[in-house]
């Protein structure tokens, strides 16, 4: 995974496409254009965080329409919408889809170019939030069905002693699963596993 | 652009019909009075007055029709008093009987016509309401296509500033940048101009032209847009069409308009078969061009909208572009009609009158 940002700017305007292409290269960011959302799509996504700049109105599917449909698509880039001509009702629909920007043509660069940068910034977070609880279920995957048991009673603040009677074991048995626990999790103290285990999504511990 | 001769002859077709009409009314008349004179009381002819009335009334204006009614009633009286045989009473009764006939039919007619007038007012104001409607999207589409160009000029005005700023300046990236702001500029100037002379309230300068040079201008605008998208453009132009006499840079703005609808219906259907047909021939005494795409069509039920204002099949569509082609091409003395192809696509024509050829005044 590259770290650096990559924006994605759909616009039918070419000259506008150009435009934005020449302002983003000019202050290092790496830019990919297209002319429409299907273009977009038939590209796919970088694994890289990013940022897509959205113009509004377009023959075909419009950008509003297309932001809608993105989850949907598996698409989670940050949004920055930009339009030729804007009204209110459509910026606060914008928004409130969760959209980071809502810029109206002629827009100001620092405005845009610091949207841009909310929006990488955003994506690395999401996107590193993701990688964290990946590598967590997969920690959690790595422990046998005893472990897991073991797991779940002790982050309920169960002594061993209880553990042992709940699982119908030894309680030498729980001291060894125990381990194995704070091994494979690679945590140190009982807080440290409480702390990763409440990432895990709830169903993965009842 | 009128058609004189043409027209003379029409009205003198619509003068005869009218005269035959009433010699026939008249007949008919006198034929009622007869036979309600020379008759018995009890045969009541005088009744048929009010299909005399009725058969009138679509060629009368309201007065003459009132006036018609009161000669009616006015025979039918005369002729009671003129009867000599059979049951007065009876008479007497058959002559109300007709006049209240005859006076209900004329009353009945002006009721109607009354209707008919105000549904008009009302539809003349509906399309006056669409006007201003129209013009509100016009404000709305200006502002989106100059808003284009001057995004693009500040973004690459920025742009150009930043590889100056750069060390060492990358010159080349700037020029490029330049290069673009020129060009854009150009754009929003030229959106400004067609804008104005679309605009301009003042008549069609109509002056005469080669109708074919002015199609493959509009052609030679839009060839890079048919080009990027890899659209076949298939010409016919007849090479012996008449110069046409219209205003070129009206008839350009409806032949561009007509082609880029076409190139967006393509753009919305499959990607195997983009073809765009555009013929010009002379059909009716007229100039027409038609246009063909391979697109999806028209769907049914919508071919009688196209052309009003507002109402459009784009999503993102204003709904004035065929309006204001319509306009346009009347404007000019032209017609512009729209069809679906039965094999998938969409057809449109209009018409330029072309130039006389002798003074037929």
């Amino acid at each position: 995974m590259t770290d650096a940002g990559v924006v994605y700017v759909i616009d039918d305007d070419r000259s506008v496409r150009a435009a934005l292409e020449d302002l983003l290269a000019s202050v290092g960011i790496r830019v990919l254009t297209f002319g429409s959302t299907t273009e977009f799509l038939a590209y796919g996504l970088e694994d890289a965080p990013g940022c897509l700049v959205l113009d509004v109105r377009m023959p075909g599917q419009s950008g509003i329409d297309f932001h809608r449909r993105m989850a949907g698509l598996g698409i989670a880039l940050p949004v920055v919408f930009i339009t030729g001509h804007g009204d209110i009702p459509m910026g606060v629909e914008a928004i409130k889809q969760g959209a980071i920007e809502f810029l109206t043509k002629p827009f100001n660069d620092q405005t845009l170019l610091d949207a841009i940068q909310n929006g990488i910034g955003k994506d690395r977070d999401h996107r590193e939030q993701l990688a964290e609880s990946a590598e967590l279920r997969a920690r959690w995957a790595a422990l046998s069905a005893g472990e897991q048991d073991v797991a779940r009673l002790v982050v309920r603040g169960l002594l061993n002693k209880q553990i042992a009677a709940v699982l119908h074991v030894s309680e030498i048995t729980v001291k060894v699963r125990r381990a194995q626990v704070m091994r494979k999790m690679n945590v140190r103290t009982l807080p440290d596993l409480v702390r990763l285990t409440e990432k895990l999504s709830p169903d993965s511990l009842t | 652009m009128t058609r004189p001769d043409g027209a003379d002859r029409t009205g003198m077709k619509a003068r005869l019909h009218l005269w035959i009409r009433l010699i026939l009314l008249a007949a008919v008349m006198a034929l009622l009075f007869v036979v309600d004179t020379a008759t018995n009381y009890e045969v009541a002819a005088a009744v048929f007055y009010a299909l005399v009335v009725l058969t009138a009334a679509p060629f009368l204006n309201r007065r003459v029709l009132i006036r018609l009614s009161a000669l009616c009633v006015a025979l039918t009286v005369l002729s009671f008093v003129l009867t000599a045989k059979g049951n007065l009473s009876t008479g007497l009764a058959n002559m109300g009987i007709s006049v209240v006939a005859i006076l209900m039919a004329t009353w009945l007619i002006l009721k109607m016509d009354a209707a008919r007038q105000a549904a008009q007012d009302a539809h003349a104001k509906l399309v006056r309401i669409a006007r201003i409607k129209s013009l509100e999207g016009l404000t709305t589409s200006i502002a989106h296509e100059i808003n284009q160009p001057l995004a693009a000029i500040v973004t690459s005005g920025t742009a150009c500033g930043h590889w100056l700023a750069h060390d060492p300046p990358n010159l080349d990236r700037a020029r490029q940048a330049l290069g673009r702001i020129v060009q854009d500029a150009g754009r929003a100037s030229a959106i400004v101009a067609r804008v104005r002379s679309l605009t301009r309230g003042d008549p069609p300068s109509t002056t005469v032209f080669s109708f074919n040079e002015a199609v493959q201008e509009v052609i030679g605008v839009s060839s890079g847009e048919i080009a990027r998208h890899g659209i076949a453009l298939v010409l016919e132009l007849a090479p012996d069409l008449p110069p046409v006499h219209a205003d070129r840079v009206q008839i350009q703005q409806v032949i561009g308009n007509l082609l880029l609808n076409a190139i967006e219906a393509i753009l919305s259907g499959p990607a195997q078969s983009r073809v765009i047909h555009m013929a010009s021939e002379v059909v009716g005494g007229m100039v027409q061009l038609s246009i063909r795409d391979s697109g999806p069509g028209i769907p049914a039920g919508v071919r009688d909208h196209l052309f009003e204002a507002f109402w459009t099949t784009k999503e993102d569509g204003m709904g004035i572009g065929l309006s204001i082609s319509r306009t346009l091409v009347e404007a000019n003395g032209g017609q512009i009609e729209a069809e679906a192809v039965k094999t998938g696509g969409a057809i449109f024509r209009f018409t330029v009158p072309p130039v006389q050829q002798e003074n037929s005044r």
